[in-house]
Order: C-alpha cells, then sequence, then structure tokens
C-alpha cells in the first residue's frame, strides 16, 4: 500500500467518456475499466446483464494466468485476451502496470474493429489513470471520516 | 492495493485468506456468505468458486461484500481463498498480487503443524516475490478446527506462528460452525481501516 490511488468524478468522467466512445464506434455492448488485483473501476454499457464486480475478479486472474503462460513459451507478455462465445466475445486489453480493458461484444461482431477502437482509447485511459496515482492525495482524501470508534459492527453474523 | 473512488463515494478492499490445504479457508468464505447480514441485499456479492471436480480449490474462491456504510462511505470487500497444495504456488502469487490484508488460517490438528508453519514461510515468499514485506501488511491468525478432539495447545501454536517481534490478532475457530469466522473478519478489516486512516494522516500531516 505505497499509495492509495484515489479517482476523483473528473477522472471517473474521463474514464467513462473514454469507455463511451469505444462502445458508440465498436458497437460493443459493455466497457469496464478494472485494476489488475481484481477491483472494478468503472463500466458503461449494459451492464445490468452482466455481475460485472465477480466478472472484473475473473478477468483479471485470467490475464494474469495468461501472462505466466507468456513467460513459460519465452514471450514477455500477451498483450490480451480474447475468448469467444455463441453469443458474447470477451477481450481483455492491458492498459498500464496497473489496469486493463475489458470488452463484451456480440460474437458476431468483429473482434478486429473491437481490439481496433479499443487500442485507440488506451493511451488515453493510461494518461488519466497515470494523473489519478500520481496527485497529492492530501488535496481531496480526508479517509478521517472513516474513523470509526467500533468497527466491529462492519460484519454482523445473522442472529438464528 | 486499495481503490478510493470518490465519485461513487467507495472504497475497495482486497483481502486474502491464506493457509495449508484444508485448513478451512473456503469453509470461512462459506461461513461469511451464508450468514452474513447486510442492510443491502445486494450488498452480497455472488461466491464464486473455482474449484477441482472433488471441490478443492483449483484457483481461488472470491466473495465480493458490502460491509455497512460508514459515514456515506460505501467499503467494498473483496474477500479471496488461495488453493492451498503446495503444486499451486503460481496460482497463490497471482491471488495475491493487489493483497491490502491477510487472513492466516491454520490447521489446529498436531500432524498439520508442520505444514502451517511452511506455508507461513510460503506466504512470505511469495509477498518478497511481488515486493512486498509481511511486516507491512496488516495480517490475523486463525486456529482453525479448534472443536477436534486432541488439537494443539493455543500457546504452542502462537510459538509456532506468532512468535515475532510485532505479534498479531488471533483468533480460535470452529469455521464450519462459523465459531471465530466473522471475529476474524472483523478484526482485518479494523486493521486495515486503522492502516488507512493512518496513512492518509500522515500525507496530509
Amino acid at each position: 500500500m505505497a499509495s492509495l490511488p484515489q479517482l476523483l468524478e473528473e477522472d471517473i468522467k474521463q474514464l467513462d467518456a473514454a469507455l463511451d466512445d469505444l462502445l458508440v464506434k465498436s458497437e460493443a455492448s459493455a466497457g469496464l475499466i478494472i485494476d489488475k488485483g481484481g477491483f472494478l473501476i468503472t463500466q458503461r454499457g449494459d451492464v445490468r446483464s452482466f455481475d460485472t464486480t465477480s466478472l472484473a475478479a475473473l478477468a483479471a486472474a485470467s490475464y494474469a494466468a495468461t501472462q505466466c503462460i507468456a513467460g513459460i513459451v519465452s514471450e514477455t507478455s500477451f498483450n490480451f485476451v480474447y475468448q469467444q462465445g455463441q453469443n458474447f466475445s470477451l477481450l481483455v486489453q492491458n492498459v498500464d502496470d496497473h489496469c486493463l480493458l475489458l470488452v463484451i461484444f456480440k460474437a458476431n461482431a468483429s473482434v478486429g474493429a473491437v481490439k481496433y477502437f479499443a487500442t485507440a482509447i488506451i493511451s488515453l485511459v493510461a494518461e488519466q489513470l497515470r494523473i489519478a496515482r500520481e496527485r497529492d492525495p492530501s488535496a481531496s482524501l480526508d479517509l478521517s471520516i472513516l474513523n470509526i470508534a467500533d468497527p466491529s459492527a462492519l460484519f454482523r453474523k445473522k442472529k438464528s | 492495493m486499495a481503490i478510493i473512488n470518490q465519485a461513487t463515494k467507495e472504497l475497495q478492499i482486497k483481502i486474502v485468506y491464506y493457509g495449508p490445504a484444508l485448513c478451512g479457508k473456503t469453509t470461512n468464505l462459506v461461513q461469511v456468505h451464508a450468514n452474513v447480514q447486510t442492510a443491502n441485499p445486494e450488498g452480497k456479492g455472488k461466491l464464486v468458486s473455482l474449484a477441482t471436480s472433488s471441490d478443492r480449490t483449483l484457483f481461488f474462491d472470491f466473495l465480493p461484500i458490502e460491509a455497512m456504510a460508514i459515514k456515506g462511505f460505501k467499503t467494498k470487500f473483496q474477500l479471496y481463498t488461495v488453493p492451498g497444495q503446495v503444486i499451486y504456488n503460481t496460482t497463490r502469487q497471482l491471488v495475491l498480487r493487489g493483497v491490502d490484508g491477510i487472513v492466516f488460517v491454520a490447521d489446529s490438528q498436531y500432524d498439520k503443524m508442520a505444514e502451517n508453519v511452511e506455508s507461513l514461510a510460503n506466504l512470505e515468499d511469495n509477498l518478497k516475490s511481488l515486493k512486498l514485506n509481511l511486516a507491512d501488511i496488516p495480517y490475523v491468525l486463525q486456529f482453525n478446527k479448534r472443536d477436534i478432539p486432541d488439537v494443539a495447545p493455543i500457546e504452542y501454536m502462537e510459538y509456532l506462528l506468532n512468535n515475532r517481534d510485532i505479534q498479531v490478532p488471533t483468533f480460535s475457530a470452529a469455521a464450519h460452525k462459523c465459531e471465530g469466522v466473522f471475529e476474524t473478519l472483523n478484526m482485518i478489516t479494523r486493521l486495515l481501516l486503522n492502516k488507512f486512516i493512518n496513512e492518509a494522516g500522515r500525507k496530509s500531516a
């Protein structure tokens, strides 16, 4: 926990705008920006159709496993993971050291087009995340509001 | 690494349950999933298990869960387990990526002590490969299976697993009965929140 990357409204707006642009141009169903640790950062499109929290965790794990496979076959990395389905396909593409872009699109859409438009927004997303990471945390973050007197109430067991 | 989303007022935190094979890591998550009280029914996510046909964890178990809101901040916890078997070490390294807090689940049976010690050493090695140090990460120890007859004394397990400069909180548990499960989870949560608050305080000082 060297730093706590905090995302402000302006960051999310920029990331959402990039995803919206991707979805319009590629006609994809949904776009997600996820942390390589499995966190969902932001999502756009028809996200109600999918359990995106689990999707983010599984996609991050799948991407990490693919990078291990790349190492075994003497590749420095595989930059993207593509899964083709009957109804939907999925593309996971590297953004930077910390984040991934996940695109869900109809199986009959062209993966080449999706990949082309996804690649086009990667640098925008990476730049915004870099800005968010390097921003002075003290300027806008006040975690003292989390200063709770009794955290034992966070998770409660149901009464039987 | 935790993520704070000021736009949606969310704090996302990753907790990994680590320990030797068959010590009860998955059982902890199953019990949390079954028994947690949530104000918002959508706050409890699905328990995702990537397991073998014989129900052993292959990659990880994953449970997203939303804690009670704290002064307007939604705290979203992502609970993971790792596969315990020795051969899945690469997989354990992958799951540890971005970890914020660790629950080390130890098996209280006498004949499992060597495996407990080996697994804790393996945790430290895997953290080092991610350029992390166990001493810098909030973690707690859970001595599970205390309801089995003839288990090792708590003092002996403390000596084996918690004999360090800074001792961490320990909990006795019988995870399959949900005993000690929530106490453990609440303590790691408390350590994590305290750490975030202290770090924020240092940065703003």
